[in-house]
C-alpha cells in the first residue's frame, strides 16, 4: 500500500523530499560553517602579526631603556640555535608563524640607523616533517613595497640585500639597487637595497637584513634579542587569567587544563620553558582583540545558523503540512472503507519519514558542498565537515517532519468520510 | 457591484475562509520574508558592529606635529575634522625623560580617559591615576623597582642643558602608584601620569608630542579623514596605522564576504521552501480552477484571479515577517554586540516585492497547469 | 429550426469508440433527458454538448455555430454565454456563500449584481440560505444553487449531469420540479442521468448504447408544469 502511495504519488513525494533536502543542506552548511568558522577567522586575524613577544630574562629593560639614551646594547640575548625549539612545544601546530630579530646600530654615511636582522621567509624542516615557511613577510602582512621587491630567502642567491624602511630611504636618500655600505659595532658591510616599504610605523626608520649579516655587523654571532610568535589561541577564561598571573598558584588538575588548552598564556609558558632565560609575554592589543572578535563572529553565525535552522524547519513542516492536507480525498476514502485511525497515521507517517530520510540524505551531501562553497570563496580554504554535523541533521530532520505532520494528522483524524467524499 | 468589487470580494473570502490552508501558505512566506528581512538587516549592519569590535585594536590615526609640539586646540581642531559619531577616542600623548632612583624612566602624560578609549587592551593591575599626584606604572618598571601598589615614588626632572648660561631646572615631584600597566609592549617600561602633572613637574607648558585617534570608519574613509587633516594646513600631520587599518579592511571583508554569503545561500533555499509550500497549496484546488473554466472563465481571467491572492499573501506576509524578521536582527544585535540596530525602512517594501514575486511565480506554475487540463478531467475527479 | 443539432459526432479515444456517429437535434425550449449505462457515452456527449471537449468527427451546431471548429478561447466564451452547467458533484465553491457563487457566474459572463443572484436564489427557494457557505447547506440546497448558478446567465441550454445522483428523493422531487419550471418558461433543458423516474419527467428520451443512439421516444405522459397547462388551456 505505502510502495502505491509512491508510485502514483511520485511527484507529491518528490516535493516534500525536495523541500526536506534544502533544509538539510541549508542545516548542513550552516552547522558546519559555524562549527569551522572560529579556526577560520582566527586564521585570518593572523593579519595582525604576532600575538607572542618572547625577550629574555631580566634587564630586557635595560636594554631598551639605555637604547633610548645612548643607543648601546647591551645586556642579555637569546640563543639562535634554540629558535627550532618553539616548534617542538606542546601547542607547535597552533605556531603558525615566528621570527626573531637582533638590532644594532650601524653608521651609514656617517649618519647612525637602526639595522635589524631577521628571516624573510625562512624555510625550516621540521621534526615532524612538515615545512614552514616563517618570518616577516608574512608577519609583517601591513607592510606594502613603495619600490622594488621583498626579500625572499629562497630565491635570492645572494645574502648581503636590505629591505629600507620608507623614512629612513627619503632621509638618506637611497633607491631600489643602490649599494649602502653599513659600518658596524664588529664589522662593516655592503648591501643591495631589492625594496623600500610602508609600514605606518616606526619601522620606516630602520634597514631590514638577513640575521647573520646583522649579527655580523654587531657582533653578536648566534643571538638574537627578541622574537615575535604568532599563535592560534583560545580566548582566554578565568583559568587563563589566574594562570597568567602565577602558573604555580593552580592545582594539579587546573594545571593540567590550563596546560592543554591553547590560552595564549600556556603557550607562552610552553615556549618559556623550551628557550633559555627568555620572558614570553602575550601582545595583548593582538591577544585581547582577538579573543573578543572570534567570540562575537562565532556568537553571530551561531545565531545566523539558529534562524535558517528554525526556517529550515518551518518550511518542511509547512510543506508536509500542506501536502498532507491535500490528500484528504484519499484519507477520507480509507476512513469510509473502515480504516481505523492508527492505520492511516501509520501509513501516512511511513511514507513521510521515508521520503524525508530520501531527502535528508541527499541533501546532507549537497550541505557539504555548500559549505565548501562558502570556505573556499569567502576563505580561499575547504570547510571540515564534523562527524557531529550528520547526527544532528538527523535527529532534525526526522522531528521536523514528524512535527510537521501533528496539525495535518489532526485535521484528518477530524475529517468526516461522508463530508469529504462529497466534496465540501 | 462592479467587477473589481466582485474580485476582491473572492480574493478575500478565499484568504479569510479557507483559514487553515492560508495559514499554512502564510506562514511559509513570512518564515521566508522573515529569514530575507532579519538575515539583510544583519548584513548591513555587520560592517558597523563589527567594525566597533575592531576598535579594541587600538587606535588607527596618529596626529603628530609638523613642528614641535601640538596644542589642545591643535588636536581639537584636527579631531573636528570627523564626524564626532565616528570617533571612539583621542589621547594625546606627551613624554618626557623623568629619572627615578636616579635611574632615567620615559613617563608619559596623557589623558586617561581618552587612553582608555583609544588602547581598550591595557591591563591595569590596580586602577586608573584619577586624581592630581596619581600615577601608573608599567609592569617591568614596576618589577625592576619591586614597587607595590599604593607606594609612593618620586620623579625628578632635569631639564636638558641647551645653552651654558641656561640655569638647569631640577623639579621633583612625589606620586601615588594606583596601577600597573600590562600591555605585552614597551607601554610597560614607561610611567604614566596626567599631563597637567607632567607639565607642572617638568615646567613646561601643556603640550603634546602626538595624538593617538580611534576612528570607527573603513580604511578608505579614513584616509579621507587623514587626507583632508593633512590639507587643511593645521599644525598636526595625519597618520593612519597601517598595521590596524589594513588588517581590519582584509578581516572585516572576509567577515561580510562570510555573512553576504550565507546570506544569499540561506535566502535561496528559503525562497525554493517558500516555493514548494505555495506549489503544495495551489496544486490543492486544481478542482476549483476546473470548475471556474467550466462556468466560462478565461484562462487569463482565473490567472489573475489567483495571482491576486498570491499577491495580498505574499504582501501581508511580507510585511509580518519583515517586522519578525527585524525583531530577530535586533536580538541579535542586542545579545552579539550589546547595541540596538535602527530599522531600515526600505527593507520593508523590499522584503514585500520579493516576497509577493516569490508567492506569484511559485503559484504561476501550478495554476498555469491546472487551467491547462480539460475542465472536464478536473471536474470528474481525475 | 434546432437549437442543438448533432451531426455524424465520433469521439474516440485510442481504441475506444465513446461516440460512434451520433445524430442528435433539440429544439429551442424542448426538455431531453439523455439515458444510458455506464459507459455508454453519456458524459462524452454532455461535455461535447456543455463545450467542454470537442468531436474527433462530426459537427455540433450550437445557435448556429459549429462548436467542433472552434478553438478553446472560443469553446470558453460560448460556455460562459450559451450553457447553464448543473454537476453531479455540485461543485460550489467551498469559500463562497450561496449567493457568491451565483455571482461567480455573473462575473465570468458580464456583470456581477448581487440584486439579481438574489432573486435567482430566491426562485429556487434559498432566498434565506444565501449567505451560507456550501458546507453549511444540505445536498438538495447545494444542488438548487448550482441550479441558480446555471440559470443566471440567462443561458440558452441548461445542461445537467447527473443532477440528482447525490441526492435523496425529497431533495431529487424538489430539483425535478424546478426543471419542470424553467421548462416552462421557455429554458432548453438537457438532462444526463440514469434514474428513470428523472428521465421520464422529460419531453423526450434518448437512450445511448455502447456509444450509439439505442433508441430515442417521446415521453407521451409529459405534463409539464402545472402553470404551463394551464396557460396552455
Amino acid at each position: 500500500m505505502i510502495k502505491g502511495a509512491f508510485v502514483r504519488q511520485w511527484k507529491k513525494m518528490a516535493m516534500i523530499a525536495f523541500t526536506v533536502a534544502l533544509g538539510a543542506s541549508l542545516a548542513t552548511a550552516m552547522l558546519s560553517v559555524m562549527m569551522d568558522v572560529g579556526d577560520k577567522v582566527n586564521q585570518e586575524l593572523k593579519a595582525y602579526g604576532a600575538n607572542i613577544k618572547v625577550v629574555p630574562k631580566e634587564t630586557s629593560i635595560i636594554g631598551e631603556l639605555y637604547d633610548v639614551s645612548d643607543g648601546e646594547s647591551v645586556g642579555s640575548y637569546l640563543k639562535e640555535s634554540e629558535l627550532g625549539n618553539i616548534k617542538t612545544i606542546f601547542w607547535a601546530f597552533n605556531i603558525v608563524d615566528y621570527t626573531p630579530f637582533v638590532s644594532t646600530v650601524a653608521i651609514l654615511d656617517g649618519n647612525e640607523v637602526t639595522v635589524t636582522g631577521t628571516w624573510f621567509n625562512h624555510h625550516m624542516e621540521l621534526p615532524t616533517g612538515e615545512t614552514l615557511d616563517a618570518g616577516i613577510n608574512s608577519l609583517r602582512s601591513w607592510w606594502s613595497l613603495t619600490d622594488g621587491a621583498f626579500i625572499d630567502e629562497q630565491d635570492d642567491a645572494e645574502r648581503d640585500v636590505a629591505l629600507v624602511g620608507e623614512t629612513a630611504a627619503e632621509k638618506y636618500g637611497i633607491k631600489t639597487g643602490d649599494k649602502i655600505h653599513l659600518d658596524g659595532d664588529a664589522a662593516s658591510g655592503d648591501f643591495t637595497v631589492k625594496g623600500i616599504f610602508n609600514s605606518g610605523d616606526e619601522e620606516e626608520d630602520k634597514i631590514f637584513v638577513y640575521l647573520d649579516s646583522a649579527q655580523d655587523l654587531a657582533g653578536l654571532e648566534g643571538k638574537v634579542d627578541s622574537i615575535e610568535v604568532s599563535a592560534l589561541t583560545t580566548p582566554d577564561n578565568e583559568l587563563a587569567e589566574k594562570a597568567a598571573r602565577d602558573p604555580s598558584s593552580l592545582s594539579i588538575n587546573q594545571y593540567e587544563t590550563w596546560y592543554c588548552t591553547a590560552y595564549v598564556s600556556s603557550i607562552c609558558y610552553q615556549i618559556q620553558e623550551v628557550i633559555t632565560d627568555s620572558v614570553a609575554s602575550a601582545v595583548r592589543q593582538v591577544a585581547d582583540s582577538e579573543g573578543s572578535i572570534l567570540e562575537k563572529t562565532q556568537l553571530l553565525m551561531i545565531l545566523i545558523t539558529i534562524l535558517s535552522l528554525i526556517g529550515a524547519s518551518l518550511g518542511i513542516c509547512n510543506l508536509v503540512t500542506a501536502s498532507v492536507m491535500e490528500r484528504s480525498g484519499e484519507i477520507g476514502l480509507m476512513k469510509a472503507v473502515g480504516a481505523n485511525n492508527q492505520a492511516i497515521i501509520a501509513l501516512v507517517l511511513t511514507e513521510i519519514v521515508i521520503t524525508a530520510i530520501v531527502g535528508g540524505i541527499v541533501g546532507f551531501f549537497a550541505g557539504c558542498g555548500f559549505a565548501q562553497i562558502i570556505g573556499n570563496t569567502v576563505f580561499g580554504d575547504s570547510i571540515e565537515i564534523r562527524a557531529l554535523v550528520a547526527p544532528i541533521v538527523a535527529v532534525l530532520v526526522v522531528i521536523v517532519t514528524l512535527a510537521g505532520s501533528i496539525p495535518a494528522i489532526r485535521l484528518l483524524l477530524s475529517l468526516k468520510p461522508t463530508e469529504v467524499l462529497h466534496g465540501r | 457591484m462592479t467587477r473589481q468589487k466582485m474580485y476582491f470580494r473572492m480574493i478575500s473570502a478565499s484568504l479569510v475562509r479557507r483559514r487553515s490552508r492560508m495559514v499554512v501558505a502564510l506562514l511559509a512566506v513570512m518564515i521566508g520574508a522573515a529569514i530575507l528581512s532579519g538575515l539583510l538587516t544583519i548584513y548591513i549592519d555587520v560592517p558597523r558592529q563589527m567594525g566597533a569590535q575592531f576598535r579594541s585594536y587600538g587606535a588607527n590615526m596618529i596626529l603628530t606635529p609638523v613642528l614641535d609640539s601640538l596644542s589642545k586646540d591643535d588636536i581639537s581642531e584636527c579631531t573636528s575634522m570627523i564626524p564626532e559619531s565616528d570617533v571612539v577616542g583621542v589621547a594625546p600623548y606627551r613624554y618626557d625623560t623623568v629619572r627615578i632612583n636616579e635611574r632615567p624612566v620615559m613617563a608619559a602624560g596623557t589623558d586617561m580617559e581618552g587612553a582608555k578609549k583609544t588602547s581598550p587592551f591595557w591591563a591595569v593591575d590596580g586602577s586608573w591615576p584619577g586624581k592630581e599626584g596619581e600615577i601608573m606604572v608599567g609592569k617591568k618598571i614596576a618589577e625592576l623597582y619591586r614597587f607595590k601598589l599604593g607606594d609612593e615614588l618620586t620623579a625628578v626632572y632635569t631639564s636638558e642643558a641647551e645653552g651654558n648660561d641656561e640655569e638647569l631646572v631640577d623639579n621633583e615631584m612625589t606620586f601615588v602608584i594606583t596601577g600597573f600597566l600590562d600591555t605585552g609592549g614597551n607601554e610597560e617600561e614607561y610611567v604614566f601620569m596626567s599631563v597637567s602633572d607632567l607639565s607642572s613637574l617638568t615646567g613646561i607648558d601643556e603640550v603634546y608630542d602626538v595624538c593617538e585617534l580611534s576612528v570607527s570608519a573603513n580604511e578608505e574613509k579614513l584616509n579621507g579623514y587623514a587626507d583632508a587633516i593633512n590639507e587643511a594646513g593645521t599644525a598636526a600631520k595625519a597618520r593612519l596605522v597601517k598595521r590596524v587599518t589594513q588588517s581590519e579592511t582584509a578581516v572585516l571583508g572576509k567577515l561580510q564576504a562570510l555573512v553576504l554569503l550565507v546570506t544569499v545561500i540561506v535566502l535561496a533555499l528559503t525562497m525554493i521552501c517558500v516555493a514548494t509550500t505555495m506549489t503544495a497549496v495551489v496544486t490543492e484546488r486544481r478542482k476549483e480552477i476546473g470548475l471556474r473554466k467550466a462556468l466560462g472563465a478565461s484562462d487569463n481571467s482565473i490567472i489573475t484571479e489567483f495571482m491576486g491572492e498570491g499577491v495580498l499573501l505574499g504582501a501581508i506576509g511580507g510585511i509580518a515577517g519583515a517586522i519578525l524578521g527585524f525583531l530577530f536582527a535586533q536580538a541579535v544585535s542586542v545579545s552579539v554586540f550589546n547595541s540596538s540596530i535602527s530599522f531600515r525602512f526600505l527593507l520593508l517594501p523590499l522584503t514585500m516585492i520579493v516576497s509577493v514575486l516569490v508567492t506569484a511565480v511559485s503559484g504561476l506554475l501550478p495554476i498555469k497547469s491546472a487551467t491547462a487540463v480539460d475542465p472536464a478531467l478536473v471536474l470528474k475527479g481525475e | 429550426m434546432s437549437l442543438l443539432e448533432l451531426k455524424d459526432v465520433s469521439k474516440i479515444y485510442g481504441n475506444l469508440h465513446a461516440l460512434d456517429k451520433v445524430n442528435v437535434q433539440v429544439n429551442k425550449g424542448e426538455w431531453l433527458a439523455i439515458m444510458g449505462p455506464s459507459g455508454s457515452g453519456k458524459s462524452t456527449m454532455m461535455n461535447i454538448i456543455g463545450c467542454l471537449d470537442k468531436p474527433t468527427s462530426g459537427e455540433v451546431w450550437l445557435d448556429g455555430v459549429d462548436i467542433s471548429k472552434e478553438n478553446n478561447k472560443s469553446l470558453t466564451k460560448l460556455r460562459r454565454d450559451k450553457i447553464g452547467l448543473i454537476f453531479q458533484q455540485f461543485h460550489l465553491v467551498s469559500y463562497l456563500t450561496a449567493v457568491e457563487n451565483v455571482m461567480m457566474s455573473q462575473y465570468y459572463h458580464s456583470m456581477p449584481d448581487e440584486k439579481e443572484a438574489m432573486e435567482a436564489l430566491d426562485r429556487v427557494g434559498l432566498a434565506d440560505r444565501a449567505r451560507h457557505l456550501p458546507s453549511q447547506l444540505s445536498g438538495g440546497e447545494q444542488q438548487r444553487v448550482c441550479v441558480a448558478r446555471a440559470l443566471i446567465n440567462y443561458p440558452e441550454i441548461i445542461l445537467a449531469d447527473e443532477p440528482t445522483g447525490n441526492l435523496d428523493e425529497a431533495n431529487e422531487e424538489i430539483v425535478v420540479e424546478l426543471f419542470r419550471r424553467l421548462h416552462a418558461d421557455g429554458t432548453t433543458l438537457v438532462v444526463v442521468t440514469h434514474d428513470p423516474e428523472v428521465a421520464e419527467v422529460a419531453q423526450r428520451t434518448i437512450v445511448l448504447r455502447n456509444g450509439h443512439v439505442d433508441h430515442e421516444h417521446v415521453n407521451e405522459n409529459f405534463t409539464g408544469h402545472i402553470k404551463y397547462n394551464e396557460e396552455a388551456v
